[in-house]
């Protein structure tokens, strides 16, 4: 069982202000599959996700006390130490936000957004790369003919693919995604399922979502974030335990 | 539409139309005050001669230059410092710091113009001149770097404003990607903001053009064509309030009238030139 954790954290409070929104959590996450958060609104699902790309940084007046550690393939390592480079975790864990943010730019732009950031300027790598994700994200042949108009022209569904296929390009280890189909409707919301269920191959997935019947479809782990704590799903809960003991 | 709605558009009506109105009623009145003198060799004389009414050359070149060299300066000087201040206020935010410096700037408005003369009279100048040991020290290095300092505010709060207006969902955007904030600046920040900048370097433009006492203060007010930043310099505006306090119905006082319509012509240039430009960039 230990050998297929790739995300602990121990002792994890969140506070906003002088406000406890975590509490005392102690998680581990499993390589390769998706883990599915559910819980009340407003009680802290979107911040445990930024915990993990340590996005709440930017949030004045946020704090956070306890221990995450990652394993990238090298053995775990403390995400929060000092030294470890915040720009270098966020490439490694992607996520996709529950409004899809496609930038002002095109499709294609768009796509290569995280290549030039990474200083890549070869064009032929580039759409090499930016034909792959889209392939990936199930919207390759809907924008094939139309890769240089403005990304904000697609529909909401397209958008979060877009997203989506943006937030695989660096190829992260882990990908974060709060309540992506939370605005769509039912034909894209089961696009995104499969592609999530495709996507588990090679990523770790987290998923915030209020819908259980999604739940139950794609996700392996269930947790539920309620009052400050995180805690496994009830129906599950002997199911995990059984796990651990292995 | 009932009666409330149709009163209070027409007082919001006739309230822009009066405004807009009194910017045409003054170009009007210029026009007016120097019709005995407005014939066309006239005014080629008054664009192109020197200055020197004991000669009678009543020409206002070198007053023009004087005004674009001290103008376009001074936003050379304030651009990359107030650049620099709004992306520390709106953008790196360090805890409380950032409020704090924008409290100041917006406070640095309400300085009158005249105190930030003195300074430039006791501080500045002297400071100036013993660096380069040249000449007075009243110069246009020295007008230029002062009213750099005077329209700061004004870029520095336009500019705040424009970062400020980016959707934070862009932001995130490059953040999750792992982008650094100065790419974030680069790629996301300044390609949505330029629009609101380039409204407050057109403001602070035409606030360093229309400027006359820290050039009357500082600039040393010769009347020569400038050849160096540290040559003395007169303003259209100096000029203007120079000749206006110790003349009355002269040829130099008529002169004034094509001083302020030329010194009109070149703020609403300035100003065309920069919704040119607005209208033909990427939206």
């Amino acid at each position: 069982m230990k050998t297929n954790i790739q995300i602990r954290m121990e002792n994890l409070w969140f506070y906003y202000h002088d406000r406890v929104i975590l509490e005392d959590i102690h998680a581990e996450i499993e390589k390769n599959a998706i883990t599915a958060i559910s819980g009340p609104s407003g009680q802290g699902k979107s911040t445990f996700l930024m915990i993990l790309n340590r996005l709440w940084e930017n949030i004045d007046g946020a704090k956070v006390k306890g221990k995450v550690e990652i394993d990238f393939g090298k053995g775990f390592e403390d995400v929060y130490h000092e030294s470890y480079p915040v720009h270098q975790l966020r490439r490694r864990v992607g996520m996709v936000f529950q409004t899809p943010n496609p930038l002002p730019m095109s499709i294609y732009k768009n796509i290569a957004f995280p290549l030039t950031l990474m200083g890549e300027k070869n064009q032929a790598t580039l759409s090499h790369r930016v034909e792959t994700a889209l392939k990936k994200a199930f919207l390759w042949d809907e924008v094939k003919d139309r890769l240089l108009e403005n990304a904000e022209t697609l529909s909401g569904g397209q958008q979060q693919r877009l997203c989506i296929a943006r937030a695989l390009v660096p190829e992260p280890d882990i990908l974060l995604l709060d309540e992506p189909t939370s605005s769509l409707d039912e034909a894209s919301i089961r696009v995104i399922e499969a592609l999530l269920l495709e996507l588990k191959k090679s990523c770790t997935i987290i998923l915030v979502s209020h819908y259980m019947d999604q739940i139950g479809r794609i996700a392996d782990h269930r947790l539920v974030l309620s009052e400050r704590k995180l805690r496994p799903a009830p129906d599950k809960a002997r199911d995990i335990q059984n796990r651990i003991e292995k | 539409m009932d009666f409330q709605d149709r009163f209070f558009r027409s007082l919001f009506l006739g309230a822009s139309a009066l405004s807009a109105l009194v910017t045409v009623a003054v170009l009007c009145f210029m026009v007016l005050l120097c019709l005995p003198v407005l014939k066309l060799d006239f005014i080629r004389h008054v664009l192109t001669a020197p200055w020197s009414p004991g000669q009678g050359q009543f020409g206002i070149l070198p007053m023009m230059a004087g005004t674009i060299c001290i103008a376009f300066l001074s936003l050379v000087i304030s651009f990359p410092i107030s650049l620099g201040c709004s992306f520390f206020i709106e953008i790196l935010k360090p805890k409380g710091k950032g409020n704090l410096l924008k409290k100041l700037v917006q406070f640095m408005t309400a300085i009158p113009t005249v105190i930030y003369g003195f300074v430039g009279v006791f501080l500045l100048v002297p400071f100036i001149r013993e660096i380069f040991a040249y000449g007075s020290g009243m110069c246009i290095l020295s007008a230029s770097l002062m009213l750099g300092l005077l329209i700061s505010p004004t870029l520095i709060l336009f500019f705040s404003q424009s970062f400020s207006r980016v959707p934070q969902s862009y932001l995130n955007a490059v953040d999750a990607l792992g982008g650094t904030t100065w790419q974030k600046l680069y790629h996301v920040i300044l390609p949505h903001a330029w629009k609101g900048m380039l409204t407050g370097i057109v403001l602070a433009f035409g606030r360093a053009m229309g400027d006359t006492l820290i050039a009357l203060m500082i600039s040393g007010n010769a009347v020569v064509m400038p050849s160096s930043l540290l040559d003395s310099a007169r303003t259209l505006t100096a000029h203007i309030a120079l000749i206006f306090a110790a003349d009355f119905d002269s040829m130099e006082f008529k002169i004034l009238f094509i001083s302020g319509i030329v010194l009109y012509m070149m703020t609403s240039l300035g100003i065309l030139f920069t919704r040119g430009l607005d209208r033909k960039g990427p939206a």
